[in-house]
Parts: C-alpha cells; structure tokens; sequence
C-alpha cells in the first residue's frame, strides 16, 4: 500500500512558488528523509499534508484518503511540528493526557507512562512553559506517538537534541521500521544515512531525485582514490599519463584525490608506478561517495 | 466537546484567569450596592459650607451602579480574557496541534464559546443574586422583577459579544488583531445607530435599554425586536466563526 502519494501537489504563496509540481509515493512501513536547503518548501508539503493548508492545485492521498476531500485521516496520523509549542500550564503528564482525551483513547495511564519513559521525560514533573527547546522536541514526539498512529511525519525531529538524544531518538524512529510508516524532513545528512531507506530532495519547491538510497548512491558514485605519498610531484607527473584519470585534486601536504572513469585498472597501474618510482606510500583510500557530496552536488546543479 | 471544555476549564484555573474574574464579578456585585449608599452621604461630608440637595439613595440606585460596572469594567475584562481564544492559540500554533489530532475544528471554536458563554452566565447570575442580597439588606424595598428582567437583557447583550469575540478571534492571527476587528465591529454597530430605523435591531442598546427599565420600569414590547435580533447577530457571529476557523489555513 502507499502510504502518501501526492499528484502535481503545488503550492504558492501569491506569486512566491513554495512547491511546485510534486509527485512523490511513500509506501508503507518505510522511514522516508525529505531533504532540502531552508526554504526549499519541506514544511510547507507538511503543513498540506496535513491539511493545516489546501494545495493551490494538484492533490495528495494519505492513508488512501484525498486531502482535499476530508480530514478523518488525521486520526491515525502522528505529527511533530518543527517548532513545538504546547500549552504551558500543563505539565507534560497532563498535556498528554488531553491528547489522549481528544484522541479518544481509553485509560491512558499505562500508555503515557510508558511513552515518557521512552522519550526520557519521566522525571518532568514541572510545567511544559519551562522546557528546554530539546525537551519540547521530546514531548512532540511523544504526543506524537501517543495515539499509536500508522504513519507518522515528523519536521525537523532531531534539530534541537544533543547527540545522545539524537542517537536515542533516531534508534526510536528507526525501530518503528515495517511497523509504521515514518515521513520526516530534516538538514542533517548523517541522520538521515544512519536511517532511511528512501530519500526525497527538494529545491525550492521541485523534487530533484526521489529513490532508495542506495539506489542514489550508486547512481552518483563517482569513483575516487585518495593516496598519499612522499612525493606527490612525481607522481602526479606519472598518473597524469593514464587514460582513466579524470581529475587531480591536492589535499594536504602531500595527498592526492584522483577521480578516474573505471576503478579495477588503476588499481593494478598506480600501485605498479609507485613500485617503479620508488616513492613511500602513506596511505591508500577509495573514497566512498557520502550522501552529503551527493546533497550538495544535486542541490547545487 | 466536554473533553475540549473541560481543557479550557482548566487552563482558566491554572492560569488564574478563573479566580480573577471571580474576584471581580463579586467585587461589583458587593461594592454597587454599599457604594450607592453611601455616596451621597459621603458628598454631603464633602460639601461643607454649600447645600447641596441630594436625594436619599433607593435601591435603583444600587441596580444602576450594578449594570454600569457589568457594562464597562466587566465588559471590559471578559473582551480582554476572551479575545485571545482562538487568535494566540494559532499565533502558538496550539490550534493546529489539536486540529492535526483529528478534532474537527468546528467544534473547537463551539467548545470555546459554550465554555465562555456558561462561565459569564453562572458568573452574572451569583453576583446579580449576591447584589440583590446587599441591597435587601441596605434599601429593603428592592424589587425583584425590573431589576432581573434587567438581568436577562444583559445576559442577551453578552451572549452577542461573547459570540463577536469569538468570530474576532477567528479572524485575527494574533490577540491584536483580533481586538482590533473586535473593536472595529463595535465602532460600526454604533456608528449604525444614527439610523433610526436600525436602532431597534442593534444589539448595542440592550446595555442603556438595561438602566431605563430600572428607571422608568420593565418594557418587554420595546425589547422585542433588540432581543431577537442580537440573539440571531449571535447565532450568526458564532456560525461565521467556527466556518471561518474550519476554512482557514494554520500555520
Ligand atoms: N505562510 C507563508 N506565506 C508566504 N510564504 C511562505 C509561507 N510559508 C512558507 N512560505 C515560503 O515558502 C517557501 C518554503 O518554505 P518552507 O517553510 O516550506 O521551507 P522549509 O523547506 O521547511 O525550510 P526550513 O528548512 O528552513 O524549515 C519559503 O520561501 C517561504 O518563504
Ligand atoms: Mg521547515
């Protein structure tokens, strides 16, 4: 099943194009990234899916349902904005007991402190206005969860924790694997390396590439050799000669990043000069291409 | 509906909304009474040398002081409390986390008057009845009748502007906003009033037609037409408030 697909969805604000033409399908039980520069209209598509604002044109179906047509989606649907903001006077114990109220979910006790316990906020006992920006990001998600929905789509979930809770919060989302359906825009690359299966990555407002992750990487691997030696003169002198050398970059003091059209035959060739030339090699590296190089390299075309 | 009520209860309890403005209803409601007692005692005490004739206080004169604070200080404070409602709730973006939740929104903005309208109403009534209470005591001739009936105008007069802020506060993305419409409307409605033929419809004269009756006696005929239209204003604001809440977008 698709969980969300959306058809030429667009949207402007006037004249500005926020989104424009946006065909995207996220089958179920996926955590899907959707990357993007600030701007690039990642919350905007949230804030349609959601229903919190209608398309200009085009539409989007989620959980099967058309957006423009109703919005008893919403209930199986877990969102955490990117800035949460709650109500202040509760205290998270009862913040998300309201929610379970509206949500309809019977004796919640067990199951909210279950979830604090999870998001680490078990020992809050203090009103939501005193949170730290990370521990509202905490309690997003945890109401988000709260009602046990299918699919869930989160912005920004991770912008505002320090590195333990990221790599806490991120194992969460990704132990959700199969299980629930996971949507969720973010900046850093290395999160979204660490769990995605599918990326999307868009730039002010069009989706440039939308495929599984290794799918992308295979397609924009370039293949690259970092080595260093003693002297790289003479070696650059050498290599210069090989039919598939296509760039030459110095790094360092005496590294080189060669970038070559096929890998296997300068595996054999540069090993054989180095031998020849008598030089010292210091290190040998092929460089895998990370999706950060593939970011910036799409999102810069 | 309740669940959403019980919500915006507590929020008026914890965040000392609810005890203020129980204080203040009370205050009026024990102040009017003693006051118009003791005023023209007072002026007398005031005034040595020049007589002044000051007629001796009656209960009417407690009613009046009563419904002139309803009209201004509370009028006042309940537009403060209430004008916000809807309007900070969005500029926070709170409403779009309730609304996200799979509340329908039209009930949202519903839950939010009937909470308002309910509290205003019990609030109105205890203090009427703790005014009418003093003022047995100091003018024991006090009449029931004009002065509830006066009552009853004034429920009807605050169920039009309770029902007007919330269609402000709909509109508005943040409590300036939302007063700003808010104000504008009332500007409007009485600007309105240079019409004769408009005057008994508007909903804004319930508050002087208030005073007369504890003057000059009870009127129902003449108030007719100005209940039924503020009661249907009412309706009217209400239903545009939760259409407009339910069409627009959140952030
Ligand atoms: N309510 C609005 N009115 C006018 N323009 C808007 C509105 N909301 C968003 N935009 C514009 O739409 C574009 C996309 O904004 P959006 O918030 O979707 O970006 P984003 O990808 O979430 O960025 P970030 O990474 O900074 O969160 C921006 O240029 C923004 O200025
Ligand atoms: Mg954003």
């Amino acid at each position: 099943m698709t969980v969300i697909k959306t058809e030429g969805l667009s949207k402007y604000f006037g004249k500005k194009k926020a989104l424009e033409d946006l065909n995207l399908e996220v089958p179920e039980g996926i955590i899907f990234g959707y990357l993007g520069p600030n701007g690039a209209g990642k919350t905007t598509t949230i804030r349609l899916l959601l229903n919190l604002a209608r398309p200009t044109s085009g539409t989007a179906y989620v959980l099967g349902e058309d957006i423009r047509n109703g919005r008893s989606y919403l209930k199986k649907v877990g969102f955490l904005p990117d800035v949460p903001n709650f109500y202040n006077f509760f205290t998270a114990r009862e913040f998300l007991s309201f929610i379970a109220d509206i949500s309809g979910i019977d004796n919640p006790e067990k199951k909210i402190g279950k979830i604090l316990e999870l998001i680490g906020l078990k020992n809050e006992k203090g009103r939501i206005g005193g949170y730290s920006r990370g521990m509202r990001q905490r309690l997003g998600l945890a109401q988000a969860l709260l009602p046990d929905p299918e699919l869930l789509i989160l912005d920004e979930p991770t912008s505002s924790l320090d590195p333990q809770g990221r790599k806490e919060i991120l194992d969460l989302i990704c132990s959700f694997k199969g299980k629930k359906t996971v949507f969720f825009s973010t900046h850093i690359l290395s999160d979204v390396e660490r769990i995605c299966d599918r990326i999307g990555i868009l730039k002010e407002g069009r989706l440039l590439i939308e495929d599984n992750i290794e799918d992308i990487k295979k397609r924009y691997t370039r293949h690259r050799i970092l080595i260093e030696v003693d002297d790289t003169e003479k070696l650059i002198e050498k290599v210069n000669g090989l039919s598939q050398i296509k760039s030459i970059e110095r790094r360092n003091n005496n590294g080189l990043v060669l970038e070559v059209s096929d890998i296997l035959p300068v595996q054999i060739d540069i090993p054989k000069i180095i031998v020849e030339e008598n030089l010292i090699l210091k290190k040998w590296e092929i460089l895998e291409p990370s999706l950060e190089d593939i970011f910036l390299e799409v999102t810069n075309k | 509906m309740i669940k959403l009520m019980k919500k915006e209860f507590y929020e008026f309890v914890k965040t000392k909304k609810l005890i203020a403005i129980i204080a203040i209803f009370i205050f009026f409601a024990i102040s009017s009474p003693i006051m118009a007692k003791i005023m023209p005692e007072f002026i007398k005490t005031i005034s040595i040398g020049i007589t002044i004739i000051v007629p001796p206080p009656t209960w009417k004169d407690a009613f009046l002081q009563f419904f002139k604070n309803l009209n201004q200080m509370i009028f006042l404070i309940l537009v403060l409390i209430f004008i916000g409602s809807i309007a900070e709730e969005k500029n926070r973006r709170t409403a779009s986390l309730v609304v996200t939740r799979g509340v329908d929104r039209r009930v949202w903005v519903l839950s939010k008057f009937t909470f308002q309208l309910l509290l205003t109403i019990s609030l109105s009534l205890i203090s009427f009845f703790i005014c009418y209470y003093y003022s047995v005591i100091l003018f024991p001739d006090t009449e029931f009748f004009p002065s509830f009936s006066s009552l009853l105008l004034f429920l009807v007069y605050i169920t039009f502007v309770i029902s007007l802020t919330i269609l402000s506060s709909s509109a508005g993305n943040n409590i300036i906003q939302a007063g700003g419409i808010f104000i504008l409307v009332f500007i409007v409605l009485n600007i309105l009033n240079i019409f004769p033929s408009l005057k008994p419809y508007n909903p804004v004269n319930l508050s002087s037609m208030e005073t007369q009756w504890i003057v000059f006696g009870v009127d129902w005929n003449s108030a007719v037409k100005t209940v039924i239209s503020s009661l249907i204003l009412s309706i009217a604001s209400l239903v545009c408030g939760m259409l407009y809440f339910n069409y627009q977008e959140l952030e």
